[in-house]
């Protein structure tokens, strides 16, 4: 059983929660807004041996830090590779870039001989939580999820691209400080973005083939994701990604333990700002996972037709079970049985993609922090 | 040889809010993360009940991916690491007032961060920190400090003086011990070396790093004392 | 998991209080050793060692391998420990508890790392081919000082191994058998052995050589390893209540004397295994039909 889901609560506190929740607006313990994110600490820039770093300290304490590193790699010279030489020069012929459109000086020459060259296996990321194995479902979940919304965009990979020879890789080592005591892909999500944006990588002296010299200077160095204006006015950053929390016909961001412990469903959505020119909204959705919701291994109520302690009668398997179905969760606890609604999840999507919506509050937010 | 307090400066308390005792602590380039958890019942193994009459002291190094110059993963198995865990939890069982909590586990989490020397020094000083941050009763500090030798084989001047508190470089490069006392200025608590040294050197060596632990203890207390007196403020008011 | 049988509190409490007045149970003095007794098997590399009732193997083994790629210079050197059921029933099979890291760490530290054997001597061809040297320890039976009965095994082993002689031409190795040529030394370039000391009454009474009862009452330890010439190879003292740091330095020099005489022995020791095997004088050694290169045939071509 996963940690974070051995939650102290009664079915009475459960069906209570789950009731304030319901309600519209929705009342939560803590008093929050529905899209409303708890405070937290955060910096970045926090390590001298790593290329990028950050850490974050959520309210309920629980803490995490990310430290990026990037390395030289030989590329493995595939028949591909080769044959794209006549193609190279010719801009925007990669599969990557389409629709990105650079005008930036001399970024954007770089950035369309570079397109799609990329693979993806150049950005591993690896998870560390306490009491845990490596290879425990935890840890490799998260970071296949982290991994995924990352390389969603198709750009990042293409810039750790150097000459035909060589490339960076890019690792990603993730630590969760504390004891996961809820679900913890939002924390690690957010310190491995502030992590990556201020990841920077030695400036390129050497040209085409050679074999790759760098700039000492530090200062030099460029920033893994450029700070740059995109064509649509804003920067290219890395995703984030939000845990989005349904109750009966509510919507609820940041989840607290507590919360995650009555959820009908619980949505990951991976949100980055978008780069093309003509896009509709500011933000996209790249990636998108039902998470198993902690409150579907809670324990059920016992109606009190059928607590024998308090009056009621012993009835037959067949009878209890038919008055438990009827029950339907209207008086006792009943854990949810999974499954969300089309509309909802349209729902929880449009409340991070929108214009003022959860996930531009989180990355302006984030945007904020000092380094 | 002073001690360079200012690179102690970094030493914080109570960095996260999770954790029953936390501290924060960076000596140079050397940082450390560590919490405690407990005294609390074990967690480890299913029915078997621990019987013991004093708390069990466990420790869990975690050498972060990025921590050096290169990137490389630890192992939980690495031996060098399992023994810098062995030889924590040890040190503070004799200090700690492990008898007062029978059946239970103090868990000690180090996270290091970045290493440039002085590992096993620093992963001490934090530890002591932590614990003291978690409330743990104990008799005395636990604080620790390298010292290497400078004297060449070929001069062999007993004369020169051991540098104090090394970095990665100089403990490449240098033979160097780790030294950590606690209960009275001479006791050692710790002491392990690494490298070939002639013997003669070690006297002095010694007494540098008893020497070195002693600023080290000093440094530690008044964190320690300013923190109190912070938490004691924020009660009263 | 099984342990130990923990002594009582009547055995415990007698053997401090004996201590308290430098009184050992067995009738040594704190410093004292029990006999030691070390013997090479018939072939090259084991050494047996026996301390008391403790009881250790030392095995040496090579064979070719190819080097690390970090170390392209270097042979490897592996040592591995083994505490089987056989020693005592509180060790598991497969299991890595507590004591058996601290041995082979502390055989590590004091063997590989202070440079005992010339790693480099183990290269045939930088960076592919080498000799692998592998020393397996079997500890047969454990009562109490097992890391310097182990540390002493292992450098006696080491010492008494031969490797087979060997010839490069360019990038082609030669390996000859024992037979056509004959093995050759390793090159050993210091002889560090382990002392460890128990200590009792926080420090005020120090045990070398401790037996089994003796180290489950003890407070904590000091590991010094040396060698003859008073360089200190590894000191180690993993916690426990604090001891004088004068004491500690007691310690150093009280392990140099008994490393200048764990020297001697195997010194001596090794003359005597070597006579032993001399037997048929230099006129066997110098009889004409081992100088006749052998055609082919017995030859192993790498």
């Amino acid at each position: 059983m996963a940690p974070y889901t051995n939650i102290p609560l009664s079915p009475a506190e459960l069906s209570y929660l789950y009731t304030s929740l319901s309600q519209t607006p929705p009342i939560r313990p803590d008093g929050r807004a529905p899209t409303q994110f708890r405070p937290l600490v955060a910096e970045t820039d926090i390590l001298p041996s790593a290329n990028g770093s950050a850490r974050i300290c959520f309210a309920d304490g629980t803490e995490a830090i990310v430290g990026v590193k990037a390395e030289v790699e030989q590329s493995r010279v595939s028949g591909a590779a080769t044959g794209q030489v006549e193609s190279e020069g010719v801009l925007g012929l990669g599969t990557g870039g389409v629709g990105d459109v650079d005008m930036d000086e001399e970024d954007g020459d770089e950035e369309a001989t570079r397109a799609g060259k990329g693979e993806e296996g150049w950005v591993e990321v690896a998870i560390e939580i306490p009491g845990m194995r490596d290879d425990d479902a935890l840890p490799v979940f998260l970071s296949a999820m982290l991994t995924e919304a990352l390389l969603a965009d198709g750009e990042l990979k293409d810039r750790l691209w150097i000459n035909r020879r060589f490339h960076w890789r890019l690792y990603i080592d993730i630590l969760l400080l504390s004891q996961p005591l809820s679900y913890p892909l939002p924390l690690l999500s957010l310190t491995t973005h502030l992590a990556l944006l201020s990841t920077r990588i030695p400036a390129l002296i050497s040209e085409k083939d050679e074999d790759p010299l760098f700039n000492d200077d530090w200062e030099a160095s460029r920033f893994l994701y450029p700070q740059s204006k995109t064509a649509s006015g804003g920067h290219r950053k890395p995703p984030v990604t939000l845990l989005m929390l349904s109750v009966s016909e509510n919507v609820i961001a940041d989840p607290s333990r507590e919360e995650l412990a009555v959820a009908d469903a619980v949505v990951a959505i991976s949100v980055a700002p978008t780069t093309g020119l003509n896009a509709e909204s500011a933000y996209k959705t790249v990636a998108l996972r039902t998470v198993d919701p902690p409150s579907r291994l809670t324990g059920a109520g016992v109606p009190t037709a059928l607590n024998t302690t308090a009056g009621g009668t012993s009835l037959s398997a067949a009878e209890a079970l038919a008055l438990r179905e009827k029950d339907q969760g209207q008086t006792v606890w009943r854990p949810p049985r999974g499954g969300v609604k089309r509309a909802m999840i349209a729902k929880m999507i449009k409340m991070v993609t929108e214009k003022g919506g959860v996930g531009q509050e989180v990355l302006e937010g984030l945007a904020g922090v000092e380094t | 040889m002073p001690l360079d307090s200012s690179s102690y400066s970094l030493a914080q308390f109570s960095t996260q809010a999770a954790a029953d005792g936390s501290s924060y602590l960076e000596m140079g380039q050397t940082k450390i993360i560590c919490t405690v958890n407990g005294p609390q019942e074990s967690k480890r193994g299913g029915g078997s009940r621990d019987q013991s009459n004093a708390a069990r002291i466990e420790t869990d190094i975690s050498i972060a991916g990025f921590s050096g110059v290169d990137r490389k993963r630890h192992g939980r198995g690495d031996k060098r690491t399992q023994e810098m865990q062995h030889t924590v939890s040890s040190a503070f069982s004799s200090t700690l007032f492990t008898h007062l909590f029978p059946h239970s586990t103090i868990a000690i989490a180090i996270h290091v961060l970045s290493q440039d020397g002085s590992l096993l020094a620093a992963c001490l000083n934090a530890a002591t920190l932590a614990l003291v941050d978690a409330g743990v009763p104990m008799s005395d500090y636990v604080v620790a400090c390298t010292t290497g030798s400078t004297a060449s084989y070929a001069s062999n001047d007993e004369e020169a003086d051991p540098l104090l508190d090394l970095n990665g470089l100089e403990e490449q490069e240098l033979p160097f011990l780790t030294v950590g006392t606690s209960g009275g200025e001479d006791k050692v608590n710790v002491l392990i070396m690494e490298t070939r040294v002639q013997m003669g050197r070690l006297e002095a060596m010694i007494s540098v790093g008893l020497d070195g632990c002693k600023q080290i203890r000093g440094i530690l207390d008044d964190i320690v004392r300013e923190h109190g007196k912070k938490a004691l403020n924020s009660r009263v008011n | 998991m099984p342990s130990e049988p923990a002594p009582s509190t009547n055995e415990r409490e007698f053997i401090l209080a004996a201590l308290r007045e430098n009184t050992r149970l067995d009738g040594r003095a704190l410093d004292a050793y029990r006999p030691i007794s070390l013997t090479f098997g018939n072939d090259y590399g084991t050494a047996d060692v026996r301390l008391g009732k403790t009881r250790v193997l030392a095995k040496i083994s090579c064979e070719v391998a190819t080097p690390y790629p970090d170390r392209k210079f270097d042979g490897i050197f592996t040592i591995t420990t083994e505490l089987s059921p056989l020693a005592s029933p509180a060790f598991e099979v497969g299991r890595q508890d507590t004591p058996e890291l601290l041995l082979s760490r502390l055989l590590e530290k004091t063997i590989r790392r202070s440079g005992a054997l010339d790693t480099e001597s183990l290269c045939l061809v930088a960076g592919q081919k080498c000799f692998h040297l592998r020393a397996t320890l079997h500890v047969l039976d454990a009562d109490g000082n097992l890391v310097d009965a182990s540390c002493l095994a292992l450098i006696a082993a080491l010492l008494h191994f031969r490797r087979p002689d060997i010839e490069v031409h360019g990038e082609d190795v030669t390996v000859f058998d024992p037979r056509e040529r004959e093995p050759v030394c390793l090159t050993i370039q210091h002889r560090p052995f382990c002392v460890s000391f128990s200590y009792y009454h926080a420090g005020e009474v120090m045990v070398q050589d401790a037996t089994l009862l003796e180290e489950q009452c003890r407070e904590g330890e000091v590991v010094v390893s040396m060698n003859r010439f008073g360089e200190v190879a590894q000191v180690a003292k993993y916690g426990g209540p604090p001891v004088d740091g004068l004491s500690v330095l007691g310690c150093m020099s009280a392990a140099l004397e008994r490393v200048k005489g764990f020297d001697k022995m195997v010194t001596e020791k090794l003359k005597e295994d070597e006579k032993r095997r001399d037997a048929g004088g230099l006129m066997a050694e110098l009889s004409a039909e081992n100088e006749r290169p052998v055609e082919g045939g017995d030859r192993v071509m790498l």
